[in-house]
């Protein structure tokens, strides 16, 4: 049988990028290394390493935004900053009961399409 | 010896609702009236170089190459003009490249002018146009905006300082007082602490937009234009003016990073202070010599943050001043004295150019009775690009 | 009027109706709106009130002003089922006016809200006062709404997040236009009424004076340059 498992569906991801030459990591990706210099091919990825951005992150600052943009049907959404251990910062939603500033939480991704063209990757900070 | 820039013609549109206008009329209209109030407008075609300063007329009109049509619609050809777009600081980096012209000597008279039309679409459209200046895969693709974004500053702001959501009111409240009393304003309508704040009904009258930040902590969406006239202080032709030019002292612009959550400090307002700096150094002033100022209130937690970071007062005091009515116009600091983007209106590529136009009327003496200030000798302003990563600061002189 | 037998056929059968509680809202101007039930004999005002906007056609002004001319004309002649009218005024001067039926003792069908007084979320507050006596005051348990203009249908449809029951036209429908209709129910009311209604009651003797005699408006921002 034919093994498709390298297109299989598997659940969505944020990427980090990690410079080779000097270590430094980043989130969203540079074309230049804000330290070493090094540039990033983005077709290549010669020198750049990438690695999923999850896990364990600690609540900078939310709000609850109630005019949402134009696609969006929610009445309200929920969004932060947060901070992961590596020191890497990301923002996102929130799906959370009560977000108190200095919280832990836990970096999850979902495909969504409420902007317009093809879905992309949104991260969902839950507790 | 370098050469001195300065403001020779003013114009602004009423800011508002102008969506039934096509962008270059409102743009031209604002335009002709820096002409005229420079006594310039049938030489019009004297100008060197038109500068255009526009946000996003492709998103918000189908319309692109605005400082082409401009041209055409004040029947100016073959001036040169080039737009230039810096978000929502595309006002003030439009009087910027403007006077980088001048002084570079390759233009002489330079007509600057700023405009957008963002009602003819809808205020759900309006936002996510605006967001598209955030990281598309980082902040955008998330469902963030701007206001989100003002939320959260003002949070860490209020956890850190103390500052409260009555403090805000005040500042709203100071801003539609002046706003009412100028032509040019959007709303014109003074509100009142006990309605958006201390009332019983205050909490769903001035609700949430992106908590903390209520509606009237939020400036509206606006359609308008401003316009200025810059001139070579030494050409022969400032004697041909009707009005002697107000001298433009100092202006420099900074970036920060783009995405929000990489700022060193997420409190810190840097590419202000940086831009801030440059602009004292290249007036040889200092925030003390500043008399008024109109600083970037699209937030109003933003007209605080900027003020402290451009030195008018220590970090996190900004809003004991307000509480003491320093900023009032009859305050020892009047800011936003033209009612700020809150009362005044926010046309995303006209802010930067009506804050300056606001900055000579105050140094001419020409502002409105009751918002007048006493004696002014430097002027500054503060325009915001994104949140916070391109910001431009522009200080004037009376001298 | 005299009710002979032929005008008893033709008035259609009355629920009775609790009045609505009036209560006073402060407008961020500074400004006290008293938004009360309005009375059958006030109709001529509310009637001139209306008339100006049904010429204009932005916004769906037109649609909305001569379809509500029609609703209160009804109700002061009888000629329409249990509708009640609730105004919002300034001093007197009326800023807004809302209209709804109550159909049976468990479902209402809003029909329409008209805000002449702009900038002051004067609509939004009339849009909740409706709302709040449908469900809190004559109980309710669902509004059947629906919407002419986008931005209104916005509002409700997302900020309300209002059951959607288009699906099931043309069975459900509302009476506005025979449309697909969306819905607002007790469940929904009470998860929004914090954020979206609001008001001081009892209202006091003052301001119930100043809002007794109600005033047409002499100006309208919808038609520059209006002359009553």
């Amino acid at each position: 049988m034919i093994d498709f498992s390298m297109y299989g569906a598997k659940a969505p991801t944020i990427k980090a990028y990690k410079c080779l030459t000097c270590g430094t990591v980043y989130y969203p990706a540079p074309m230049v290394c804000g330290k070493c210099s090094a540039r990033r091919d983005p077709v290549t990825g010669k020198g750049w390493e990438t690695f999923d951005l999850e896990g364990s992150c600690v609540l900078l600052t939310w709000t609850r935004v109630w005019n949402l943009p134009e696609g969006y049907t929610e009445k309200y959404l929920l969004f932060g900053i947060v901070q992961f251990e590596n020191g890497l910062r990301a923002s996102g939603q929130l799906e959370v009961e009560e977000p108190k500033t200095g919280m832990k939480l836990n970096a999850t991704v979902k495909e969504s399409d409420e902007r317009p063209g093809k879905p992309v990757n949104v991260f969902v900070f839950k507790e | 010896m370098a050469i001195k820039v300065g403001i020779v013609g003013i114009g602004h549109t009423r800011f508002g609702n102008s969506s039934e206008y096509d962008l270059a009329d409102v743009m031209a209209y604002a335009a002709t009236d820096a002409l005229e109030d420079a006594g310039f407008l049938e030489r019009r075609r004297e100008v060197d170089q038109v500068i255009v300063g526009n946000m996003a007329s492709g998103m918000f009109c189908h319309q692109s190459a605005v400082a082409s049509s401009l041209v055409s619609r004040m029947d100016m050809e073959p001036v040169p003009a080039e737009l230039v777009e810096n978000g929502p600081a595309s006002g003030a980096s439009a009087i910027k490249i403007g006077y980088m012209a001048v002084a570079s000597g390759m233009a002489d008279i330079v007509l600057v002018v700023g405009g957008e039309i963002m009602r003819k679409v809808s205020g759900w459209n309006a936002t996510d146009i605006v967001a598209t200046m955030l990281h598309t895969e980082a902040e955008y693709n998330m469902g963030l905006t701007l206001p989100a974004f003002g939320g959260m500053f003002t949070r860490l702001y209020m956890e850190k300082y103390g500052l409260t959501e009555r403090d805000l009111a005040l500042v709203a409240v100071k801003n539609h007082k002046n706003g009412a009393k100028n032509k040019y304003a959007h709303i014109q309508a003074p509100c009142t602490i006990e309605a958006i704040a201390d009332g019983p009904e205050a909490a769903v009258v001035n609700n949430y937009i992106a908590e903390p930040l209520r509606m009237y902590s939020t400036c509206p969406v606006s359609d308008g234009a401003a316009a200025v006239l810059l001139v070579n202080m030494d050409s022969p032709k400032v004697k041909d003016f009707r009005k002697k030019p107000v001298r433009i002292a100092g202006v420099a612009s900074a970036t920060d990073t783009h995405c929000v959550h990489n700022r060193k400090d997420p409190l810190r307002l840097d590419a202000v202070r940086l831009a801030a700096e440059k602009a004292y150094k290249m007036a040889g002033v200092g925030p003390k010599d500043i008399s008024f100022a109109e600083l970037h209130d699209a937030f109003t937690i933003l007209e605080l943050a900027i003020s402290e970071e451009v030195g008018f007062f220590e970090r996190g005091t900004s809003f004991l001043a307000v509480r003491k009515g320093e900023t009032e116009i009859d305050g020892r600091l009047p800011i936003n004295t033209s009612g700020g983007l809150k009362s005044k209106g926010h046309p995303v590529g006209a802010t930067g150019v009506s804050q300056a136009v606001e900055l000579v009327r105050q140094l001419r003496g020409e502002a409105e009775e009751g918002r007048q200030v006493k004696n002014p000798r430097y002027g500054m302003s503060v325009n915001f690009g994104g949140f916070g990563n391109n910001v431009v600061a522009l200080i004037c002189a009376k001298d | 009027m005299a009710i002979d037998e032929l005008e008893k056929k033709l008035r259609p059968p009355e629920i009775p109706l609790k009045p609505y509680p009036s209560k006073v809202i402060t407008l961020a101007s500074g400004e006290k709106m008293v938004v009360r039930e309005a009375r059958r004999e006030e109709t001529g005002i509310l009637l001139g009130t209306i008339y100006p906007l049904i010429g204009v056609s932005a916004d769906y002004y037109d649609i909305v002003a001569a379809r509500m001319y029609s609703e209160v004309l009804a109700w002061y002649r009888y000629r329409v089922a249990n509708e009640f009218v609730l105004v919002g005024s300034i001093d007197g001067v009326i800023a807004g006016i809302v209209n709804s039926r109550h159909v049976t003792n468990k479902l209402g069908m809003s029909l329409h809200t008209l805000a002449i007084k702009r900038g002051l979320r004067v609509g939004a507050q009339l849009f909740a006062a409706k709302m709040e006596h449908h469900i809190d005051v004559l109980g309710e348990e669902e509004v059947y709404i629906v919407a002419e203009s986008p931005i209104g249908f916005k509002r409700w449809m997302i900020e309300l997040q209002l059951e959607d029951r288009s699906s099931q036209f043309p069975d459900v429908r509302s009476e506005l236009g025979g449309v697909p209709t969306f819905v607002l129910t007790r469940k929904l009311w009470d998860a929004v009424r914090d954020v979206k209604c609001t008001g001081t009651r009892p209202v006091s003797e003052e301001d119930l004076k100043s809002a007794n005699k109600l005033i047409m408006p002499s100006e309208y921002v919808q038609i520059p340059g209006f002359k009553r």
